[in-house]
């Protein structure tokens, strides 16, 4: 059986989940000590997925039910990193937060993540009948 | 329960229509071009709803490219405004002949559009009907979609005088090496994507065969391939010639079709 919530809910975790990382690889590229160069078309890209990210966060983490715990350092992250160029020249200290923020971000994603592919595992294995079967009998009975 | 149904399937113990339907939609899987997939996602829900359909999304043609190169996907599915997924339909059949393709249009294409679109096989589905109409013509879409053999495993034959894999070696880099040798010979190649054979007689492709492609556009297509097996048998012979230009034309050409399909994915 497939539950069509837990679907739409893993897609658009995939789809945060994505973007999240490539946004690490650009911001790892912008911090590596040998300083390569940055072009134009790397700088669009961090451009094009900051944008994406921005339109998709709240939206995404309210439907996952993070927003409360996840917009906050999300945002952080989005307006530090302005550019990969900006993000080199971050002071130290700065640069620490960015990653523990984005890990932070990045940890409970993939722990959700965890949990729904848990129960749509869980749903494959039931039938429509099963599934509602199971859910009247755990309902608890009424207070008298 | 999946892998239970699949055996009692095997085993005829359900009905032959279920059994019919269950077998044709396991494990279909869909590569999706949505540039919105967050927002505009009604087809994408209704894909979800289909068991044993897998889907993998990205959000431009470039992304599709580059997916498309390295895996195996039973279909190519287009989402968006009419003129712009159509260009982009168009455009992925060039690059990639045999592919399923359809398009999920947000309005109705202008006449000449869709004339092209079905002259190159190019499915249409208006995303803009009743939401049942368009379940059915995307189920219908995916019920079409015939399964092709996977992976073979064949043992070492004596009669095999090459053997080896496409990750190791690619089609042009041994077709080359034997065209260049003067053989005459069978190869069969196989991968996920399903079986092919290319005939060479006193080094020049004679014949080439691929599903229900035959000659170059068979050709075109076991130059992408990046996976799978070959191998080679000395001295079987094809009657029917299928390719007519010269080993060298086919090569460049092919090499440049290549070229261009990866440059279309690097974006």
């Amino acid at each position: 059986m497939r539950d069509r919530e837990l679907e739409k809910k893993l897609r658009l975790l995939e789809l945060q989940l994505e973007n999240w990382k490539k946004l690490h690889d650009l911001i790892t590229y912008g911090l590596d000590k040998a300083k390569p160069i940055i072009s134009s078309e790397q700088e669009r890209q961090f451009t094009e997925l900051r944008a994406y990210l921005l339109q998709e966060t709240e939206h995404i983490l309210r439907e996952l039910g993070v927003l409360a715990d996840l917009s906050g350092k999300t945002m952080n992250v989005l307006q530090r990193g302005v550019s990969i160029r900006a993000v080199r020249e971050l002071p130290n200290e700065e640069v620490r937060r960015l990653e523990t923020e984005w890990n932070a971000v990045f940890t409970k994603l993939g722990v959700v993540q965890g949990q729904l592919k848990a129960r749509r595992k869980k749903l494959a294995g039931q039938t429509i009948f099963a599934y509602y079967a199971d859910r009247l009998m755990r309902r608890t009975a009424p207070a008298h | 329960m999946v892998e239970v149904r699949q055996k009692r399937a095997l085993s005829g113990k359900i009905p032959a229509l279920k059994r019919a339907t269950f077998l044709r939609n396991v494990d279909t899987r869909l590569l999706i071009l949505n540039a919105d997939p967050v927002f505009e996602d009604r087809a994408l829900t209704m894909i979800e709803t289909m068991e044993g359909v897998e889907k993998h999304v990205v959000r431009t043609l470039a992304e599709a490219v580059s997916v498309l190169i390295g895996e195996n996907f039973d279909a190519f599915v287009v989402e968006g405004p009419a003129a712009l997924a159509l260009e982009q339909a168009t455009n992925a059949r060039q690059h990639f002949p045999s592919l399923k393709i359809t398009c999920l249009l947000s309005e109705r294409p202008a006449e000449e559009s869709a004339t092209a679109a079905e002259q190159q096989n190019i499915g249409m589905i208006l995303n803009s009907h009743g939401s049942n109409r368009v379940y059915r013509g995307l189920a219908k879409f995916v019920g079409s979609l015939d399964k092709r053999a996977g992976t073979a495993a064949e043992g070492v034959d004596p009669c095999h005088s090459l053997i080896g894999n496409l990750n190791q070696f690619s089609a042009a880099e041994i077709l080359q090496m034997s065209c260049l040798s003067q053989r005459s010979g069978r190869f069969t190649f196989k991968s996920s994507r399903g079986n092919s054979e290319i005939y060479l007689q006193h080094g020049s492709v004679r014949h080439a065969i691929y599903g229900s492609l035959e000659g170059e556009a068979a050709v075109a297509e076991i130059f992408r391939w990046r996976q799978g097996r070959f191998y080679f048998e000395e001295g079987i012979i094809s009657q029917v010639q299928t390719v007519d230009r010269p080993w060298p034309h086919l090569l460049i050409d092919n090499l440049q079709k290549f070229d261009e399909t990866l440059e279309l994915a690097g974006g």
